[in-house]
């Protein structure tokens, strides 16, 4: 009991923190520079990057357990099935969201389609069926309760690392920068230097 | 080839795309949402702006208020007149007028208040005030660092060479966005006033005029001239500063001329000593009327 639960720890903490998906992988750096001018916007954008990525991953890894796999297609095949599953069940959502809860609906509804097929969305679902599968050589699978806890995580790493990058950008806006070095280039230098500071955290607890 | 690796992946991909169809089409019908057509029209006559001055926090929120009656057709400060008409064309209502207000600015003093310290920090007035209560001495002039400006949405504020800023009567919609992001805007350093030519008492403080004189050259100084000279009975001092009763004023400048302090203005005119051409072809003809600091233009600062 211990050990899976020091299991799903580790999971959640090298999903979120070692293994950023923003400032050590960089994936996912469009609505990393584009919606994080202001916190209430990023807020919005954790809120609806962390609920899309876990329905997306959950749909993704039933898809892939039970219809690509027994077929034997999922390698070539898992890009365009995902965006579909993803881009369906986002648009899904969003009209359940405009019945059911139009208060969540405004608050999340503008970034609903942004995110529909997002390549950190798409790169968590991917990663969520086959761990490491970017460098192909893991002959592991997660399960299905691995997946959603790998999916948090990430999703929790991308909104930790986002609202602390908005709030130091706003920071910035009143800070005595160089006129020349305003805006995007300063959100650059900066996004280099919180880049640095995770990647100082690879290792930790032997991730 | 391999035909059947080729079937397998077209019939997984169809019946993945067969699956979501399926529940796209169902969710449509089932959580369909009827949107009012009159939403759409509303929405289209109105600025889209956003400014909020009408209490809602978007114009999309406030053509749903309005559709729903919540709302008056006119409630749209920005739009004015010809929003208030589309909107009642558009909801299929009578028109009615709207009165107009613009934002004036209280304080004649920018670089005639003393300072009591040199701030060299964000420039911005909400960061100036936070450190030590700002570096003006006068406790309800405006600092001038011009976050009304940049807050205005219509772009109708400019900060003049006195370090004041400068409303744009034409540009001005009394969105009263600067009013609520101006730090000193609860203290009446920005106030609406009626749109149509009036005069403004560039003076906001109620400290007593000895210690008013003290930081600042352009203050109210309570001598009531003003007061005893307004044919309309429109001017009085209350508190220890001269206030307009704009029911009564009708804009005739007796108060300005008479003035010594020159603290009682036009509206909207951009410079206090008084080039004809400031003047922003609404405000009033004052007949025979000459600031007396004509000859000392430019010579200020």
């Amino acid at each position: 009991m211990m050990e899976t639960l020091a299991h799903f720890a580790l999971l959640l903490v090298g999903a979120a923190l070692v293994n950023n998906i923003l400032l050590t992988r960089f994936i996912g750096l469009c609505p990393f520079f584009g919606v994080s001018n202001a916190m209430e916007t990023s807020w919005g954008m954790a809120g609806a990057v962390l609920f899309v990525m876990t329905l997306a991953s959950t749909a993704t890894w039933v898809f892939w357990n039970w219809l690509l796999v027994p077929l034997g297609v999922g390698e070539f095949l898992y890009i365009p099935a995902f965006i579909l599953v993803i881009a369906s069940l986002v648009q899904f959502v969003e009209m359940y969201l405009r019945k059911a809860a139009p208060s969540l609906y405004r608050s999340l509804g503008i970034f609903l389609p942004l995110i529909t097929t997002n390549c950190a969305v798409l790169a968590t679902a991917t990663e969520a069926v086959k761990p490491g599968f970017f460098k192909m050589n893991l002959a592991y699978g997660f399960g299905f309760g691995e997946a959603v806890v790998y999916t948090v995580g990430v999703a929790l790493g991308f909104g930790f690392a986002l609202i602390t990058f908005a709030a130091l950008r706003e920071r910035l806006e009143v800070a005595p920068v160089p006129d020349v070095m305003r805006g995007t280039p300063m959100a650059f230098i900066t996004a280099g230097l919180l880049s640095l500071g995770y990647v100082g955290l690879s290792g930790l607890f032997g991730l | 080839m391999d035909f059947v690796l080729v079937a397998k992946a077209v019939g997984a991909l169809a019946a993945i795309g067969l699956i979501a169809a399926g529940m796209l089409s169902a969710a449509s019908r089932r959580f369909t949402v009827d949107v009012d057509p009159r939403i759409e029209s509303v929405l289209a006559a109105l600025p889209g702006a956003n400014c909020g001055a009408c209490g809602n926090p978007s114009c999309f929120s406030a053509a749903e208020a309005m559709v729903a009656d919540t709302l008056p057709v006119t409630a749209c400060t920005a739009g004015g007149q010809s929003v208030a008409d589309s909107v009642a064309e558009a909801l299929g209502v009578e028109k009615c007028a709207v009165s107009s207000a613009v934002s004036m600015r209280h304080c004649g003093g920018g670089r005639a208040a003393s300072r009591s310290f040199d701030y060299a920090g964000v420039m911005s007035c909400t960061a100036a005030l936070r450190v030590a209560g700002g570096d003006l001495a006068c406790p309800n002039g405006c600092l001038g660092f011009g976050d009304c400006a940049r807050a205005c949405p219509f772009n109708a504020i400019s900060m003049d060479e006195r370090g004041l800023p400068v409303i744009d009567l034409d540009a001005c919609t009394g969105c009263e966005v600067c009013v609520s992001e101006c730090p000193r805007g609860r203290l009446d350093l920005l106030r609406m006033g009626p749109a149509e030519g009036s005069v403004v008492v560039r003076c906001a403080s109620h400290d007593r005029p000895k210690a008013r004189k003290g930081y600042c050259s352009m203050c109210c100084i309570s001598c009531k001239k003003c007061e005893k000279a307004c044919p309309h009975d429109a001017i009085h001092v209350v508190d220890l500063l001269a206030v307009v009763d704009y029911d009564k004023c009708t804009g005739c400048g007796v108060c300005v001329d008479v003035c010594p302090q020159e603290c009682i203005d036009l509206s909207g005119r951009t410079n206090i000593w008084g080039d004809p051409a400031f003047l922003d072809g609404r405000g009033p003809k004052v007949e025979g009327f000459m600031p007396r600091k004509a000859d000392e233009a430019g010579s200020h600062d």
